[in-house]
């Protein structure tokens, strides 16, 4: 668990688009990479990680994230080392901790490892150029997105009242993507479990974070979910079971 | 709550979807007149029958082409636009003849 934070995400160059509502919530900051992202909110490692078990969500907004869209942008992406499935709407683990989501023939979007080094959307962003483009065009989902990650037993319940797609274990496996309204808005939900415990990414509209994360707060109160900082998951990650 | 087959996401609630209007083959908007360029952008054939139609999955800003009975309200089938449209249309500059 973390000590009492004394970072301020106001005082960062990056941070969530609902840093205020996490604050208000009680949430204690670290610095990862330069933003200031949630690590836990006040209790001890172990209810926090005992609630990421049963059912959380957690902000990772301010961790880096990339997309190539175009007729070229998969060809274009692996030729830069990312390793994309063969079927659309799946998501690869890369080897640094990363996730590569194929959402169609023309778009993929690499999301950052839960370390938070932005090391991969950082070298795609800084490999490619007009030029070289041959129909990949990078996509802002840094700035377009908001990024959560729900967590616990708990969730496809959860999932089941907002959500239209069965998102449950045995029909929605690990690496699966629904690009799908959740809680009326569009959203892209990738399953990738946290060793052992289900968990789910989940972007959507950065316009409509707040609105979305009021929506997974209240969906969840039932099964006593809370949320839960980047610490949890990083201990259910660290934890194969 | 009707259900419809997306090519790329699979089956959706119709709600996640939107109509696009029936696919019709484009008339050379710098050859065509101003009669069948209205027709082609402003009527509907309202073919009793089997139609292609576009269809739009809002969640992923995709287009495809469903075929549709107008009749029983039935969809055929439904696949890529890239089906029926393999090549991108380039609209050149317009002629003193045709459009504007």
């Amino acid at each position: 668990m973390a000590d009492a934070s004394t970072i301020r995400p106001a005082d960062r160059p990056r941070r969530s688009y609902l840093y205020r509502v996490l604050e208000a919530g009680g949430a204690n900051f670290m610095e990862i990479n330069g933003a200031a992202v949630a690590s836990d909110f006040g209790g001890t490692a172990g209810d926090e990680l005992a609630t990421a078990r049963g059912m959380a969500i957690a902000d990772l907004s301010p961790l880096s994230r990339i997309g190539c869209k175009g007729s070229g942008a998969l060809d274009w992406a692996r030729a830069h080392g990312v390793t994309i499935g063969g079927s659309n709407n799946t998501a690869h683990l890369q080897p640094g901790g990363e996730l590569a989501a194929r959402l169609a023939d023309t778009e993929v979007v690499v999301l950052d490892g839960l370390k938070g080094t932005g090391a991969l959307p950082h070298r795609i962003e800084t490999e490619w150029s007009l030029d070289g483009a041959d129909g990949c065009y990078l996509v802002n989902r840094q700035g377009a997105n908001f990024w959560f990650m729900a967590t616990g037993a708990h969730a496809p319940e959860m999932f089941a009242k907002i959500c239209a797609v069965d998102l449950r274990q045995a029909k929605f496996p690990a690496g699966a993507i629904a690009q799908t309204p959740v809680a009326r808005t569009n959203c892209i939900v990738i399953r990738a479990d946290l060793g052992g415990v289900p968990a789910w990414h989940l972007l959507g509209d950065s316009a409509s974070a707040e609105y979305q994360w009021g929506c997974l707060a209240d969906a969840m109160g039932e099964f006593g979910g809370r949320p839960v900082g980047i610490d949890a998951l990083r201990r259910l990650g660290a934890r194969p079971e | 709550m009707k259900i419809l087959n997306c090519p790329l996401n699979g089956p959706r609630n119709i709600s996640e979807f939107v109509y696009g209007g029936e696919v019709t083959e484009m008339p050379d908007p710098n050859a065509c007149s101003d009669a069948e360029w209205a027709d082609y952008v402003l009527m509907e054939n309202n073919t009793a029958g089997v139609i292609r139609e576009w269809w739009y999955h809002a969640a992923t800003a995709y287009w495809f082409v469903a075929e549709r009975n107008t009749v029983t309200d039935e969809v055929v089938r439904t696949y890529p636009a890239g089906a029926l449209f393999k090549e991108r249309v380039a609209f050149g500059p317009p002629t003193e003849e045709g459009g504007r």
